[in-house]
């Protein structure tokens, strides 16, 4: 089965096209980054014309690298939520159109289950599995027990996990986005050397919150020399992501706890390519007799092959949907429990 | 052939496609069967000239087939039946969700007088002399002010976009904005 996939929900245009054996034929990803920095974040009408710009010449080339016709793939797959929402129709209008011109059966993706399934693509993960989400938007532990079966078992009660990464890089005076930019100036820094605090931890339940975090490092901020030294940038960075690592950990302990039939611990999302981060979840998972998967970078940050694997996923249960899909700027992936 | 209207300020991304399906097969024809897919172009709402050309630029470049680009005031013009334009100019006005509306205005043989432009509905009202019809989603805020013109009497129609695009009245695929995205640099007022 090889299914193409369409992802604009975001500042990234991406195409790929992926099989049920697993295979990424090909994985075309344009991101928009240089577009959006001198603004310091994602102008949503600038993502929307930018998709539409490119999103048929990257199609081609992903049809081109995978060496296929479209009346060769068995279903087309685009990300129809949630997201910016000029963005998400422009792919999913396109998708369906595409669908409709092959004669293929057209898939609606939640973004979210893209990236909450990446791991069964990279890593063959079987179910259940216990699910940390996080990226620009999200930060979310969700029980996975099967395709289209996912219990949030607790989710950021204020800014995603992303947000804080981008927030803590603009006090700092570093670049957008901010997640690459944090980990870059940490690698060089003293993690101790600022007693940041951990928001939540200790709590019953598996709840995140970055609010504080960011506000004691603005705090910080002001008792620093301006302009901010490299060391101090570098320290700053450093103590943000040790008490962002260690607020995680503790949220997922939790969430084990709270999950026990759960033989995986999977990380995924853009801020799930954090290398302090995945070290950290690594030994949580060894720590309680979990295996550990996260997908590659290139599979955690936004991209289509996770969009196309969960349309194959789909599309093996039948799970189809009609032309007249109505994009959701907000589709939540499961209810609270 | 076939044509299909529907009137909506938001939901084009879900009709377009089963609307696109449905002229087909009232068409009895398949995507197969045509030569080009023709789309409005703007000036007009970003969003749904957006869904218009995803979905054309899907359905073209799976069927191997052209994108011919049609403007949304050149449709509106050609849409105003003969009869009532006869002998007048005709001005098509586009909503822009802002003060200034999208004009294009063309004479009594349809020839464009000069490309779509953002001016005021007062502008509007004054850049012509004589009779003229007024066609467009803004009409209203222009025939306030000019009570001796006569408001069109035919919407906009997909089938007078695809006789524009047959007859080769066409431009460049790409969505004609006529407006920078609304944003503003951080610490600049």
């Amino acid at each position: 089965m090889i299914v193409l996939g369409i992802e604009t929900s975001c500042d990234e245009t991406a195409t790929a096209i992926v099989t049920s054996d697993r295979r990424i034929l090909a994985d075309v990803i344009l991101s928009q980054t240089d577009d959006h920095r001198p603004f310091g974040g994602v102008v949503p009408e600038i993502a929307a014309r930018a998709h539409l710009q490119h999103i048929e010449r990257l199609t081609t080339q992903a049809m081109d690298e995978a060496g296929l016709r479209f009346d060769q793939l068995d279903a087309v797959a685009a990300t129809c939520g949630p997201g910016l929402i000029g963005g998400v129709m422009v792919g999913a209008t396109f998708g369906k159109a595409v669908a409709f011109a092959a004669n293929k059966p057209f898939l609606a993706i939640n973004h979210l289950e893209g990236h909450a399934l990446a791991a069964r693509l990279s890593d063959d993960v079987a179910f259940p599995y216990l699910l940390l989400l996080a990226s620009g938007g999200h930060c979310q532990l969700l029980a996975v027990e099967g395709v289209g079966h996912y219990k949030r078992l607790g989710t950021t009660i204020d800014d995603a996990a992303g947000e804080g990464f981008d927030k803590v890089a603009k006090m700092a005076g570093l670049p957008y986005p901010g997640g690459p930019a944090v980990e870059a100036a940490a690698r060089t820094g003293d993690p101790a050397r600022f007693a940041l605090p951990r928001p939540m931890k200790g709590r019953p339940d598996c709840d995140f919150s970055f609010s504080g975090l960011k506000n004691a490092v603005r705090l910080v901020v002001e008792t620093l020399p301006k302009p901010l030294s490299g060391c101090d940038v570098a320290d700053l960075c450093a103590s943000f992501q040790a008490a962002v690592a260690d607020m995680v950990a503790d949220r997922t302990k939790r969430a084990i706890r709270a999950f026990p039939a759960a033989k995986t611990l999977v990380a995924a999302g853009g801020v799930a390519a954090n290398q302090t981060l995945r070290a950290t979840l690594t030994q949580v998972a060894a720590e309680n007799g979990l295996a550990f998967a996260a997908p590659p970078g290139r599979l955690c940050t936004d991209n289509a092959a996770m969009i196309a694997w969960a349309g194959v996923e789909r599309f093996r249960l039948g799970l189809t949907d009609g032309l007249d899909f109505a994009p959701r700027p907000r589709w939540p992936l499961a209810g609270g429990n | 052939m076939s044509r299909r209207l529907a009137v909506m300020a938001r939901g084009q991304a879900e009709a377009v496609m089963p609307m696109v399906a449905a002229v087909l097969a009232e068409a009895g024809l398949t995507i197969g069967d045509l030569s080009a897919v023709a789309v409005t172009v703007g000036p007009g709402t970003f969003t749904g000239i957006r869904i218009g050309l995803a979905a054309a630029k899907g359905l073209a470049l799976t069927a191997g087939i052209p994108v011919l680009g049609v403007l949304t005031t050149e449709a509106l013009a050609h849409a105003v039946p003969p009869g009532q334009r006869h002998g007048c100019r005709v001005l098509a006005a586009v909503d822009s969700k802002r003060a200034e509306i999208w004009v294009q205005t063309f004479d009594s043989d349809l020839a464009p007088l000069g490309p779509p432009a953002a001016m005021t509905p007062a502008q509007a009202a004054c850049c012509l002399d004589g009779r003229v019809v007024v066609a467009g989603d803004a009409a209203a805020a222009v025939l306030a002010l000019r009570p001796d013109w006569v408001r069109a009497d035919a919407p906009l129609d997909a089938g007078v976009v695809a006789g524009l695009a047959a007859a080769g009245n066409t431009h460049p695929p790409q969505p004609l904005y006529l407006r920078d995205a609304d944003v503003t640099l951080p610490g600049v007022k």
